[in-house]
């Protein structure tokens, strides 16, 4: 039949995933094919070149560039530390010499008697990847990285802020639909992956990070909230390196609302189980959503793979969840599937369905507009 | 007490009456303290002798006792100053403050002196703490400092002062970036004068700019002085502005250098360098003679964005004509707030224009009531131009004038 | 592929491959007209799992086909050419932007000078600058170092130096890009290409800084010779030459499809950019295009010939959506919706918009909302062309002793509302609003034209073909623009100057109709499309039509779909600051305009 225009985020209680860990240039890979890892182990790692200093030999020996070369006592290649001695011009008579000190450790890379500059690159810095989540390697990318794949439940969120990080999932809420606030944040949850049902509350983020959790998920967010703990109004949806201290991942959107019950349950029926979480969200061509993964021991047997419906494919009695006002965040069923498009109350003619809402009421939704509850 | 001073003067004038008794003295001799003073004056008016008529009278001469504590008696001092016939005022500018006095006046004539005419009442001059006659001038340097201090405060708040735009500052940054982009060197002339010349400390400062944008740029900046103050003034300048930009490493005292106080000498030597290194950008920021075309001509000629800044009205024609841009007078002064951003530099500025609004705004009031008022030769306007006159820029105070009209100049502030 | 001579072109086939829709449109030669016939659409397939972008191409192509009723693809899965009277066609054209387009990275000396023409002369030719560097950016050289290594370009530009200028400081730059060693954004298996256009005599030292390795630098001809003078012809071309060479190439499928087509593929925006150029060539009128989309906004204008180019990276109607609304602020936004929104919830619809960017405004108010936020997109990315599209700076003034109180700087904007001709708008929120009035208000609101001003938009984002058609039959792709690309949506009048709110600020008369625009009003009187008519406008003492403040103008005017505006708003355009009142105002100018009427449902397809 139809295709959604929005696919629904993936929620799943297993399914084979696997994770691509690369270096940002090329190193060394410590880990081999088969080999089994856990979270924190480091399977690849490299030395960044270090950062680059000039340093301006011809103005600092106030002298032309070309007569640099005459006064520099170091060849490219040595290593100076601070403090060395690196030009010194020739003075009168052996007297009154200036000499240049390097200010910066490094390694002298190049001197260039066009410009008279010295280029000092600073001391390596070291760079690990870690495998993030436990699994087994599958692919080695010789000098790049390598592939980690691992049976696990799988569950993205719409939008996070916050980096890679791991811990075992605590349930603070009681049900999918309550609001996360500050009470439901106890001392015992240092380091934990923090669920919650509906909105998070900034007090609730705030304790969160003071008792140094992981991470915290839950259904929404404030934007208001978001620009308070961020210190900044976010403009582009591009995410994952701030340095909050936690990891923030909300699983449906922005104002209230609740969790999808589906979600809530399975994170649920993890709880006190390792995840590793990622609030990483790049909002583009190639999207990247949030994630939290937890790699599970053993195969379950719901999982059989078999679905309800096709991937992608509205059906009558489909569950959707409308993705924008009116109808923001209520989750209904596919009723029917005009084909004809449909005048809707801005003067837009477009595609449309109807959806029964939990009211018994049906109302008339663009297709843009819903996505699919995947089961 | 009044008794004994009466007795004093009469018995002093009654020897010269017995001789001279053929002129009349004059009559109704008055007092008073003069206002708005620092009590050293006092006025004295009288009606003129009856026989100031066809040169009866030439003169009439002021005679002064003071009376040193209250009980003593009053010590005469003589004559004091003389006005000629007909006139009927005389100021004493030499009295003391807190001292009382007693005046007499007699006049002179052809035919001898006559008896002092004694003044009814003693004086004691006194200071006025408020120069009543000034009270506008209190008005206006009040509303001036306060709307710059209203501004000053404006600006820190973070409010919005804009300084219309400066074409020839806003050039620096284009100028210093040709010749960054063509290898070239930056030309800095502070004019011939020296320091102590404000033109030359106005074009110090927007040396410090062009520097910390050479800083930048990293481009060359040479500054040749006619004066070896410039010179140390200019160095300590160029190089906190390197500081400033985070490239102390780049700046070199050896560029700003001093070459002849002569003016033809330091000309000749500053065109000869342009001819020969053709500087990309030149800034002529100071005082300057007739060396201005000179300099101006050479650096079109090869090429050069040019700025001129100065405060001679002489020059600048020639400067507007051969430079890029050029700053004229004020804008050359008001540099500095413009090229600091400093609120209290902005709101100081902000609040000057004010003064010279209102400074402005009497200017043209004045000249159009005075014109209208010898068209119509109404004598409302007169008054009120008049008003202008004395009044607000004269000293006579807030009250319109006749009543202290008298002995006050008509000079202007 | 040899020329083909443009008097036998008949038959033109041209494809988009955007980077989620490859679109096609077929041009044929019907009485003596070029016209565009028909278009077929089709999912681009650059990605995984087809990996082959020719077949989003044929695809399109063959519904075209079964559309035209011509076959134009053979069995063999190839385009037909050249055509006989009933298959084929006789030049197959295509312009790309699949995989996000061109990606560079340029450098120069001074910002506002050689770095800003590169940057000019890469915009040109229809890339995404991701970063200038410059001597005088207020970086430190490691900040520098370190963001060259962050980006991963396509490839760098670099220049610098006038010719026999600076040479110090472009080897500096060189000496900064060498160490820093760029990757390449697809793959590791070419080397980065470096075109080098700055002063001749650094030539030398730069390819001796970049003999290392792993670098393909190119030379040519310095793009800023003298600082009087800009020469982006080369630059231009070796950008096009090595984006089909290197980056095409990477694409998959790119080598098959650049066999098949009749002139080389084109950047989408580069070919956007040279309809517009070719237009206003031959028409002799200064235009404006703008193309809105969800992450960037491009904005071209051509001004006495002098063309420009901007991409506004982060002002679009979803992706960005949000960063428009913290850069021009909520209040800002605000002032165009005519009653009141929630704050708090606001901020959460926007955000929800930028995390859901496919969802479409299903009420009137979230249409209003979401057309005011275009609006602020519109100006604010209209605001950073006027700053970028200059006169060249650094360049000498002549002056006389008259300039003494009226002294310009260089670098002046030569964006001029008054001797605008055409505003042209593209992109999803302008283009498919559901009335064209909407689309003509945004323009309006965003743009502030003066004077008589043509509005128009792009019908099917027809601007990219004609593009490419513009450089093998500039005469078609002209016919074209102006018979099938272009809906006109009317002419706006719009006084400038000293409007005083209330009081008469023009009269005007056409057709046997006259009327009076008082200040701050507006009124939208009809024109058909496909009319025109000599109007006659008297404004009042200080209002500018365009002849002058309070001088009289007589002209030409095109209808469309809208008719003709009078906008006696006045420009800046200011609205009341305080919120009921620029409520009331706002929807006074809704009213008048017809923006929103129920009974009319001349709905676009959204």
């Amino acid at each position: 039949m139809a295709k959604a225009y929005t696919p629904g985020l993936l929620v799943t209680g297993f399914r084979e995933h696997r994770c691509r860990r690369i270096l940002p240039i090329a190193g060394e890979v410590n880990v081999s094919i088969g080999d089994v890892v856990t979270a924190n182990d480091v399977v690849a790692e490299t030395n960044l070149p270090g950062d680059v200093n000039p340093v301006n030999l011809a103005n600092q020996l106030s002298m032309p560039a070309s007569d640099v070369m005459d006064c520099v006592v170091v060849n490219e290649g040595d290593t100076v530390a601070v403090g060395d001695v690196i030009a010194q011009t020739k003075g009168i008579f052996g007297f009154m010499k200036t000499s240049i000190t390097s200010k910066v450790a490094g390694t002298v890379e190049t001197i260039s008697p066009v410009t008279g500059q010295m280029i000092v690159r600073g001391a390596p810095l070291p760079v690990q990847v870690r495998a993030y989540i436990s699994g087994q390697v599958v692919n080695v990318l010789p000098g790049e990285g390598c592939e980690i794949e691992a049976n696990v439940a799988y569950v993205q969120g719409i939008f996070g802020v916050g980096g890679e990080t791991a811990g075992s999932i605590k349930m603070a809420c009681s049900s999918h639909d309550e609001e996360l606030d500050a009470h439901h944040i106890t001392e015992d949850m240092a380091g934990a992956v923090v669920v919650g049902g509906a909105r998070m509350t900034a007090a609730a983020v705030a304790r969160a990070r003071e008792v140094a959790a992981a991470a915290i998920v839950s259904g929404g967010i404030d934007d208001a909230d978001l620009k308070d703990m961020l210190g900044y109004d976010l403009g582009v949806a591009i995410t994952g390196r701030e340095q909050l201290g936690i990891t923030v991942i909300v699983t449906e959107g922005f104002g209230e609302i609740a969790m999808a019950a589906r979600t809530f349950e399975l994170l649920k029926s993890y709880a006190g189980t390792e995840a590793s979480v990622n609030g990483a969200t790049q909002i583009r061509a190639g999207v990247m959503r949030p994630e939290i993964v937890i790699p599970l021991e053993s195969t379950p047997e719901v999982g059989d793979g078999k679905r309800k419906y096709e991937e992608g494919q509205l059906e009558i009695g489909r569950p959707v969840r409308v993705i924008r006002d009116p109808y923001f965040g209520i989750i209904g069923e596919v009723s029917d599937l005009p084909s004809e498009p449909h005048v809707l109350g801005s003067g837009s003619k477009a595609r449309v369905l109807e959806v029964k809402l939990p009211t018994g009421e049906h109302a008339i939704v663009p297709r843009a507009n819903v996505e699919l509850i995947e089961e | 007490m009044r008794t004994l001073m009466i007795a004093t003067l009469t018995a002093c004038c009654a020897c010269v009456a017995q001789v001279h008794a053929q002129v009349a003295p004059p009559t109704n001799v008055k007092t008073a303290d003069a206002p708005n003073d620092v009590g050293n004056q006092v006025i004295v008016t009288w009606e003129t002798s009856p026989d100031d008529v066809d040169g009866g009278v030439t003169s009439y001469v002021v005679v002064r006792s003071k009376v040193d504590t209250d009980e003593s008696t009053p010590i005469d001092e003589g004559a004091i100053g003389d006005v000629p016939y007909g006139v009927t005022t005389f100021i004493d500018e030499n009295a003391t403050a807190g001292t009382t006095y007693w005046y007499g006046v007699r006049a002179t004539g052809s035919a001898g002196e006559s008896a002092i005419a004694q003044a009814e009442e003693s004086v004691t001059p006194t200071m006025e703490m408020i120069n009543a006659g000034k009270i506008w001038f209190l008005i206006i340097m009040v509303t001036i400092s306060g709307v710059v201090i209203l501004y000053v405060y404006h600006a820190k708040r973070g409010g919005n002062i804009s300084v219309r735009k400066i074409a020839g500052l806003e050039a620096v940054s284009e100028a210093v970036g040709r010749a960054t982009e063509m290898g070239r060197e930056v030309l800095f002339v502070p004019g011939i004068l020296d320091i102590n010349d404000i033109q030359t400390v106005a074009g110090i400062t927007v040396l410090s700019n062009v520097a910390k944008t050479a800083a930048e740029y990293d481009a060359r900046l040479e500054v040749p002085t006619a004066r070896s103050l410039v010179m140390t003034t200019a160095r300590e300048t160029v190089q906190a502005a390197y500081l400033g930009a985070g490239r102390p490493d780049a700046y070199d005292e050896n560029r700003i250098y001093y070459l002849t106080d002569e003016q033809f000498g330091y000309t000749a030597g500053v065109q000869g360098k342009m001819v020969r290194d053709k500087p990309a950008a030149c800034f002529y920021m100071g005082a300057f003679y007739a060396e201005s075309l000179i300099l101006a001509e050479t650096g079109n000629s090869i090429g050069a964005i040019q700025v001129a800044g100065t405060a001679m009205p002489s020059q600048l024609p020639f400067f507007v004509a051969a430079c890029d841009y050029t700053l004229i007078g004020e804008e050359f002064f008001a540099a500095s707030a413009y090229l600091s951003d400093d609120p209290e530099q902005l709101g100081s500025l902000k609040g000057q224009d004010v003064g010279k609004v209102i400074a402005a705004g009497l200017l043209v009031l004045g000249c159009l009531l005075a014109t209208l008022g010898a068209m119509t030769g109404s004598s409302g306007i007169d008054a009120a131009s008049s008003y202008i006159k004395d009044n607000i820029l004269g000293k006579a105070g807030v009250m319109p004038a006749m009543v202290l009209h008298i002995g006050q100049e008509d000079d202007t502030e | 592929m040899t020329a083909l001579d443009p008097e036998r072109i008949k038959v033109i086939l041209a494809t988009d491959c955007g980077s989620t829709t490859t679109k096609a449109i077929l041009i044929q030669y019907v009485d003596g007209a070029y016209r565009q016939t028909h278009r077929g659409e089709a999912p681009t397939t650059v990605e995984k799992p087809f990996a082959d972008v020719t077949m989003g191409v044929i695809n399109s192509v063959t519904e075209i086909g079964e559309l035209a009723g011509r076959k134009l693809v053979d069995d063999d899965g190839r385009i037909i050419s050249p055509a006989t009277d009933t298959e084929g066609c006789d030049i197959y054209i295509s312009t790309s932007s699949a995989g996000g387009g061109l990606q560079m990275m340029v450098a120069g000396v001074i910002a506002e000078m050689t770095a800003a023409s590169a940057k000019r002369a890469a915009l040109g030719a229809g890339s995404i600058v991701m970063d200038v560097i410059a001597a005088n950016d207020g970086r430190r050289p490691h900040e520098q170092i370190q963001r060259i290594r962050d980006l991963r370009p396509d490839m760098i530009l670099l220049s610098g130096g006038t010719d026999g200028g600076t040479k110090d400081k472009v080897v500096q730059l060189a000496e900064l890009i060498a160490p820093a060693k760029p990757q390449p954004r697809f793959g590791s298996d070419y080397e980065m290409p470096i075109i080098y256009a700055g002063n001749n005599e650094a030539q030398t030292d730069v390819s001796e800084v970049f003999a290392e390795g792993g670098f393909d630098l190119q030379i040519v001809d310095n793009l800023r010779p003298v600082l009087e003078r800009e020469n982006l012809g080369p630059a231009r071309d070796k950008i096009h030459d090595i984006f089909l060479e290197h980056v095409m190439a990477q694409a998959p499928g790119y080598d098959k499809l650049m066999g098949w087509t009749g002139a080389p593929i084109m950047p989408t925006p580069g070919a956007v950019g040279d309809i517009l150029q070719t237009v206003a060539r031959i028409q002799g009128i200064n235009v404006v295009g703008v193309d809105i989309g969800g992450a960037t906004t491009d904005v071209f204008s051509v001004f006495d010939e002098t063309f420009n180019r901007t991409v506004s990276a982060n002002l679009g109607m979803s992706y960005s959506i949000s960063n428009v609304c913290a850069e021009a602020t909520m209040p800002n936004v605000l002032r165009w919706v005519p009653f009141n929104m929630n704050e708090r919830e606001l901020r959460n619809h926007v955000k929800n918009k930028m995390i859901r960017p496919t969802t479409i405004p299903q009420t009137r108010e979230a249409l209003m909302f979401e057309q005011a936020v275009a609006r602020e997109a519109l100006r604010l990315a209209y605001k950073q062309h006027k700053e970028f599209a200059t006169t060249l700076k650094g360049v000498q003034q002549q002056r006389t002793v008259g300039d003494t109180f009226t002294q310009e700087a260089g670098g002046e904007t030569i964006v001029n509302n008054m001797t605008l001709d055409l505003l042209v708008a593209s992109g999803g929120v302008l283009s498919h609003a559901p009335r064209m009035h909407q689309t003509a208000m945004m323009l309006i609101d965003a743009f502030e034209p003066e004077g008589v001003t043509m509005l128009a938009k792009d019908s099917i984002f027809m601007m990219p073909h004609l593009g490419v058609l513009a450089s093998v039959h500039p005469k078609a792709a002209e016919e074209v623009f102006d018979r099938d690309c272009l809906i006109y949506l009317g002419t706006c009048v719009a006084a400038a100057g000293n409007v005083k709110a209330g009081k008469p600020a023009f009269s005007w008369s056409f057709n046997g109709m006259s009327g009076e625009i008082a200040g701050g009003e507006m009124e939208l009187v009809d024109l058909a499309l496909g009319e025109t008519a000599m109007i006659t406008l008297t404004p009042v003492r200080g209002v500018d039509l365009g002849n002058g403040p309070g001088k009289k103008v007589e002209r030409e005017i095109k209808g469309g779909t809208v008719g003709v505006i009078f906008d006696g708003r006045g420009r800046p355009l200011g609205l009341p600051e305080d919120r009921s009142s620029c409520q009331s105002t706002v929807q006074g100018w809704i009213d008048s305009c017809a923006m929103y009427r129920e009974e009319e449902e001349t709905a676009a397809a959204v």
